[in-house]
């Protein structure tokens, strides 16, 4: 009976003693963040957030993959594939974000979100993280895209800033003419000139119609003259030498090499741009809204919040995983807008240190509306055709009628 | 243990693991694979919604139309097989016979052609890639010479080919050292026979030496031709993003971008099933050669 006893005991004070092990230890969370580059404007601004955090919770280790965007967008579809995504980690919003959540890989964070949190967020923060009324993903930032003017070059050459797209044509010609390339563009990557054609097309089809095509609405269709305009007003920029001479093949970093050289005028890219431009150029470069074409649509944007932070559906801590969650989302919104590497998503004080980015949160303020790109928006194929189609213009092996033709084919699925 | 080994249950019993690990790993997948490719989607993906949709991925593949990029695939993976078949191993073959006829310097060249072999594909197409858009533009536009419209991974009439210059070279040395040594295996009295026969240089190599590597020979076929029809690394780095230049590319692009299972599933099928049919092809045109020498040779005794 004595030995049952100390052998009860003894396995009680073991139990205890695991019990109190397991108390202590931290809870290890994987994380998959992109901008794994130095260069990243938005790297620094992460790498301060998980310091913060470290201080803050103390009881939850984040155990951080760095990725390049691309690398971890392929990446990730193919570890959702086998239900291994980690805990926490980067994704797109939209049609990008569908894709997971169609396959049941990404929790809904309803249960999480309390009136307080969703109140700290700017206003229809998470419109595109919200599918049938759960929110999937949590912003870090709220972006949009904008030209980008190097005032040097354009006082050089004695070039007026665009406000309008036949001004637009006018300095690309005038550049042209004084043997400096106009604008970059990275067309090997394909995404950088869909930042072109999305704006261009909105000055000519408009908010409701074009957001009636990226999200496939009943009735919307590409096969209009509006459409066709657009896609013609870009293909007269390609027409007229508006790009590199090779600009197809130029990966976005290789493209952007010129404009941070102070050699190119104009780009066409989203707000985080201005995050990678150097002080000295900072004080050259003036952000604008894309040139206005006349069609009552020339306060129209193209962003919005598109990127967040999502929970893998198995994670073994989601209530921890919510906490590191929202921190990421909230201080990386904080610590980016700081730096000036993106346009905050939820309410902040801070201030912004750089004037490009002030420059674009003052316009961007103001905006009739704001629509996602449509290669985040659609997904899937159709989000791959959007891409495919807008290449072979910039190849010169596509006319706008065709593509408005290929991209109504979204529509027969 | 030569009792054990002519035992055939102990030989079960020794391959079996293998067998079972070799099954799961690579059968199983294949078979897996081919049940995927007749389905609409993959369960995983569509729940109750999937069906079998039998030849259906199998019949859009190779429909034609502008925004189907698979036939033009598969022109372009037997262009690059042709390429390696005719243009690369010969180049290998010369190498290797340069070499082995005692070149000077015989250890250093073959170490330098191997150098490409072991640099990661990666490394490589970024090298040939800032050698595209960099400096072969600057020594084209210094000759005078027009460079492609768009530069020559832009242009999409040359692109592919130039896409397929680095693998080539790339594998050069391979092959180069495949040959060499079995070049090197022939017996030295061979040699000096023909020589003494008035054997010498092309009649040597072409005579002698090539025939007598004809096994090694047709490894270096094989691995070029599958190579081929699997190529995927350097187009991949080298084009642009997403491009569907090549089957395994397209394939890809379907599995990971598209998030069309199934559809690439009958396209990984399909690249199997290729890379089957040429071995096979290649075994039958070898061995009814070996064949009909071996018959030859009866009827002359």
């Amino acid at each position: 009976m004595k030995k049952l006893l100390a052998v009860a005991l003894a396995v009680a004070m073991l139990l205890g003693m695991v019990s109190i092990a397991s108390a202590d230890e931290p809870v290890v969370l994987k994380v998959a963040s992109i901008w794994s580059a130095e260069s990243e404007a938005n790297r620094a601004p992460m790498l301060k957030t998980l310091e913060q955090f470290k201080e803050a919770h103390p009881e939850i280790v984040l155990e951080v993959e760095w990725y390049e965007a691309n690398a971890w967008k392929d990446q990730g579809e193919t570890l959702a594939l086998s239900d291994s995504l980690p805990d926490v980690f980067y994704w797109n919003a939209g049609g990008v974000l569908w894709n997971l959540v169609s396959s049941g890989d990404i929790l809904p964070l309803n249960d999480y979100l309390t009136e307080d949190i969703s109140s700290q967020l700017i206003g229809g923060a998470l419109a595109n993280m919200t599918f049938d009324g759960k929110v999937y993903q949590l912003p870090y930032t709220n972006a949009c895209s904008c030209l980008y003017c190097n005032t040097e070059l354009f006082e050089k050459y004695g070039v007026k800033i665009p406000e309008t797209l036949d001004e637009l044509y006018a300095a690309v010609e005038a550049f042209k003419a004084a043997g400096v390339t106009p604008m970059a563009l990275g067309g090997g990557d394909k995404w950088p000139t869909n930042m072109y054609t999305d704006i261009i097309t909105l000055r000519f089809v408009g908010d409701a119609a074009a957001r009636a095509c990226y999200y496939k609405e009943d009735g919307a269709t590409f096969k209009t003259q509006d459409w066709i305009d657009g896609m013609a007003a870009f293909k007269k920029l390609i027409d007229l030498g508006a790009f590199p001479d090779n600009a197809i093949e130029l990966t976005r970093d290789e493209s952007e090499v010129p404009y941070f050289n102070g050699e190119i005028p104009m780009y066409v890219h989203g707000q985080w741009f201005s995050g990678s431009l150097s002080a000295e150029m900072q004080a050259k470069v003036k952000a604008v809204p894309f040139p206005a074409v006349g069609k009552g649509y020339d306060n129209m944007w193209m962003g919005g919040p598109a990127e967040g932070f999502s929970i893998a559906a198995y994670t073994q801590h989601p209530d921890e995983a919510f906490i590191a969650c929202q921190f990421l989302a909230q201080h990386q919104s904080d610590n980016g807008f700081e730096c000036g590497a993106g346009l905050p998503a939820w309410k902040t004080e801070v201030q912004c240190g750089n004037p490009v980015m002030n420059q674009i949160a003052a316009a961007v303020a103001n905006a009739d509306t704001i629509l996602l790109w449509g290669n985040t928006a659609l997904s899937g194929d159709d989000a791959t055709l959007i891409g495919d189609t807008v290449y072979d213009v910039l190849a010169g092996t596509l006319t706008p009628e065709q593509w408005c033709e290929d991209m109504e084919t979204i529509f027969a699925k | 243990m030569k009792r054990v080994l002519s035992n055939k249950w102990s030989i079960m019993v020794f391959v079996l693991p293998t067998v079972v690990f070799f099954t799961y790993i690579v059968i199983f997948p294949i078979f897996k694979t081919l049940w995927y490719s007749l389905l609409n989607e993959i369960p995983a993906k569509v729940g109750d919604a999937s069906y079998f949709s039998w030849l259906e991925h199998y019949i859009a593949m190779f429909t034609p139309g502008r925004r189907n990029p698979f036939p033009g695939a598969v022109v372009n993976s037997l262009l690059y097989a042709a390429l390696s078949i005719f243009v690369q191993l010969p180049f290998s073959m010369f190498i290797a016979l340069l070499l082995a006829n005692g070149a000077k310097g015989e250890s250093m060249y073959r170490n330098i052609f191997f150098i490409p072999v072991v640099i990661s594909s990666v490394v490589v197409s970024l090298l040939w890639g800032r050698l595209y858009k960099g400096l072969l533009p600057q020594i084209f536009e210094s000759l005078g010479w027009s460079v492609p419209k768009n530069g020559f991974l832009g242009n999409p009439q040359t692109k592919i080919w130039f896409s397929f210059i680095p693998s080539l070279w790339q594998y050069v040395g391979y092959h180069m050292l495949l040959m060499y040594g079995a070049l090197k295996s022939i017996p030295e009295d061979v040699i000096e026979a023909a020589t003494v026969d008035g054997a010498s240089g092309a009649k040597m190599a072409f005579r002698i030496q090539i025939p007598m590597i004809k096994p090694m020979l047709k490894v270096c076929l094989s691995f070029s031709l599958i190579g081929s029809f699997k190529l995927f690394d350097t187009p991949w780095v080298l084009l642009e993003r997403s491009n569907r230049d090549l089957p395994a590319l397209s394939m890809y692009v379907d599995m990971f971008s598209n998030h069309n299972y199934s559809y690439a599933s009958a396209q990984a099928i399909f690249i199997v099933l290729e890379c089957l049919v040429f071995t096979i092809l290649l075994n039958v045109v070898f061995s009814d050669r070996d064949e009909r020498n071996l018959r030859r040779r009866k009827e002359r005794v």
